[in-house]
């Protein structure tokens, strides 16, 4: 038998389900900002868990040194490896190593220094790093004692969640987040098939034999699976009965503790949620036994009866739902960024809009993190998430799920100053994160960093980042690519053999435009596009009069936004004639009269 | 073993007085406070890889390889985002080796949580001394 405290919460916000995530602007919290990316400084890329107060005091003097914070890297944010590693009546300490002078002196000093502080936390049990202090049962508590160290800014992270079975948690957790397999349901004396009598929606669930199994959603923390469409799966019966009224319904089904098939029902009847528990557990995943009768209130005649499981997103927003409420409610007056740091696992794109203000879309950009005297490496490709191509490709298609009035997508920090990266692919990653609207938070050491040195010269370029922290806050549009594809805007690509261009409306009327060679070759053939493509991708995003202005102008200025060389031309297509391996070309784009 | 006998171990074959170890692995950054504080703790693979690796980087200036995409072959590798790192260092080096199931046709994985025995661990120490040596 599981008890209470081994479960998820029961849901009482109908704003917390899935039926509410698509088409809601609305956040759940009032005082959600819209706030542009945030920009700052996060110690994980740069020293990992070897973080110390020491370091993060010669970061400030250096963002100050640099002026960074004047060109908008305002937050210091701590990562994992700060605290201690258990709580001491109850509450957080920082580790009494790395941080002995506590997080509220640390606090003191980054605020002193007129710059931002964050933080970061677990909504597990532990942290990434094991310590034992995820925020769990103690949201209220943590809260609080996070607004009496003044925070600006909260990363949650996602390790040792109980309530998943996708990466970094336990397997046989697959219980909460799949429905079981289902061979049929019995209503008002008639049995409908699974497999004959249902439609199966989306692409998770599939026919095995005689039942449907992986009614659920995917786990988005590889990147195997396109963010784009519908990432869940139901199994949806057309039920006619003769007269409405109360009605008991029979699921066959099997359950197990595994990704496809567990143990938590979800049954609607239309949009009403009927159910939504755990069945009792069948010998085998294909052990397949009768529910106890399930009642049911049929108000029509034909009624879409829904079996499903749509606890993985559901339970995870949950969470972080809590861990917000608590900010407000203990720092009601304090302006705090929540950065929801669950790697894409629960598809956040669908829901992170109702509580954060950023969502991470994949697992780590890189595992090799610097320390002091060691850089780190990242890479520009890989088959996994640990590379700028490998976050870039999901991102890029992942433009209408970011905005104003919604929150940013975030393809990690930035890998800007690690080995196994050059020059060229720093420059191309800084830009396609300024295009996408992505959170910019620096993760090198700074000390590294002078002033007119490359790496200074490309964390402030001014030109790009205004792109980045455009008021109108449009994420770019894949408009084009050279792989053949039937809508770049829309379609996961991860063969990084081509060129990719992005067009990204501006507050002005500006239109930036980016083209990126992802091969490790140089890409010789010309690449035009025209300003009527443009506007057929992105002229939703601008009004009217911008669309005709920017369509009929005479002449356009293109800045290059590098070398900041500016032309004008008539021509109603913008190209490249080249591009070096790895390399881009971003222009601005102004429309003259 | 527990983390202290690990860590005073560790220093033992590295010919190391291994009076006071936790003072000087917090001041070269090589130890965690959890070290200290779950010393009585039996110690984990995962914390293995963890010490040595880092023992390795920071005393003895065992620079990382810079490619450990091969470390990859391990199911779990990224089951532990700061973890990984340690992981396919000990184990790109030959240091700390893989365990082999059979499910599902059989995969290589690290077993982060697992524990190993003394004998396992010697040769852990010893494995680590000698990319020391060979470093020379």
């Amino acid at each position: 038998m599981i008890m209470d405290s081994e479960r998820p919460s029961q849901i009482t916000d109908n704003r917390l389900r899935f039926d509410s995530f698509q088409g809601s602007d609305e956040p759940l919290f009032p005082s959600k900002k819209q706030r542009l990316p945030a920009m700052g400084w996060n110690s994980w890329n740069a020293f990992g868990s070897g973080n110390n107060e020491e370091l993060t005091k010669a970061m400030i003097v250096k963002i100050k040194e640099l002026g960074l914070d004047d060109f908008g890297y305002k937050y210091v944010v701590l990562d994992d490896g700060c605290y201690r590693p258990e709580r001491v009546n109850g509450h957080l300490e920082s580790d009494p190593v790395k941080f002995p002078s506590g997080f509220k002196a640390m606090a003191d000093t980054v605020h002193a220094a007129g710059l931002k502080f964050g933080m970061y936390n677990d909504i597990g049990t532990k942290l990434c790093s094991g310590a034992e202090v995820g925020i769990y049962k103690h949201e209220k508590i943590d809260c609080e004692d996070y607004i009496n160290w003044e925070i600006d800014f909260i990363k949650v992270d996602n390790c040792y969640y109980m309530w998943d079975n996708a990466t970094f948690a336990d397997p046989e957790n697959a219980i909460y987040s799949y429905a079981p397999n289902i061979r049929s349901i019995t209503i008002a004396g008639s049995t409908y098939s699974a497999v004959n009598d249902a439609d199966i929606t989306g692409t998770r669930a599939s026919v095995k034999d005689d039942y449907v199994t992986f009614i659920g959603t995917f786990d988005g923390t590889a990147p195997d699976h396109s963010p784009a469409g519908l990432r869940s799966s139901e199994l949806v019966f057309e039920v006619q009965i003769d007269e409405p009224g109360y009605y008991e319904l029979v699921v066959s089904y099997a359950t197990g503790k595994e990704e496809g098939v567990g143990r938590w029902l979800q049954i609607a009847v239309n949009s009403d949620v009927v159910f939504d528990d755990m069945l009792p557990e069948t010998e085998s995943p294909e052990s397949f036994t009768d529910s106890a009768p399930i009642k049911l209130k049929l108000v029509s005649r034909f009624n879409r009866i829904r079996i499903m499981n749509h606890r993985r997103q559901e339970n995870t927003l949950n969470s972080y739902t809590e861990i917000r409420k608590e900010l407000e409610n203990f720092g009601k007056d304090r302006d705090i960024v929540f950065s929801i740091c669950e790697w894409g696992k629960t598809q956040p794109q669908n829901w992170g809009h109702l509580v954060g203000d950023s969502w991470r879309i994949l697992n780590d950009i890189t595992f090799q993190v610097g320390a002091d005297g060691n850089n780190g490496t990242a890479a520009w490709e890989s088959d996994y998430t640990t590379s700028i191509t490998s976050q870039y490709n999901k991102a890029v298609i992942m433009d209408e799920f970011a905005g104003l009035n919604k929150g940013w997508n975030d393809p990690d920090m930035l890998v800007i100053g690690m080995d196994g990266i050059t020059e060229t692919m720093c420059k191309s990653h800084m830009t396609m994160w300024c295009m996408m609207n992505s959170p910019l938070m620096l993760g090198m050491d700074l000390r590294r960093v002078n002033k007119g040195d490359w790496m200074y010269n490309l964390i402030t370029n001014e030109d790009l980042i205004a792109l980045d922290q455009d008021l109108l806050g449009i994420q770019a549009k894949r408009i084009f690519t050279t792989i053949k594809c039937e809508d770049p805007s829309n379609e996961y690509i991860r063969d990084n053999n081509r060129v990719d261009v992005l067009a990204k409306p501006l507050d002005n009327g500006d239109v930036a435009l980016a083209f990126f060679n992802l091969k490790n070759e140089e890409h010789s053939a010309r690449i035009s596009v025209s300003v009527d493509q443009i506007i057929g991708f992105i002229s939703n995003n601008m009004s009217k009069s911008v669309v005709e202005n920017f369509k009929n102008a005479s002449s356009y200025q293109l800045k290059d936004l590098f070398t900041k060389d500016c032309k004008e031309s008539s021509d109603k297509t913008f190209s490249v004639d080249s591009i070096s391996a790895c390399d881009c070309v971003v222009y601005r784009i102004s429309p003259v009269a | 073993m527990t983390r202290e006998q690990f860590i005073k171990r560790l220093l033992e074959v590295f010919g190391e007085d291994n009076e006071d170890v936790f003072s000087k692995g917090f001041e070269n950054g090589w130890l965690e406070f959890e070290d200290k504080l779950y010393r009585d703790d039996e110690i984990n693979r995962k914390n293995i890889a963890r010490i040595i690796h880092l023992y390795l980087l920071k005393e003895k200036g065992i620079s990382d390889l810079k490619d450990i995409s091969k470390a990859a072959e391990l199911r779990d590798l990224y089951d532990c985002r700061v973890c990984a790192n340690h992981v396919a260092q000990v184990y790109l080096r030959d240091i700390m080796s893989a365990k082999e199931l059979s499910v599902n046709g059989g995969f290589l994985w690290f077993d982060l949580n697992g524990e190993d025995d003394s004998a396992a661990i010697e040769d852990y120490l010893i494995g680590a001394y000698g990319i020391t040596m060979n470093a020379q």
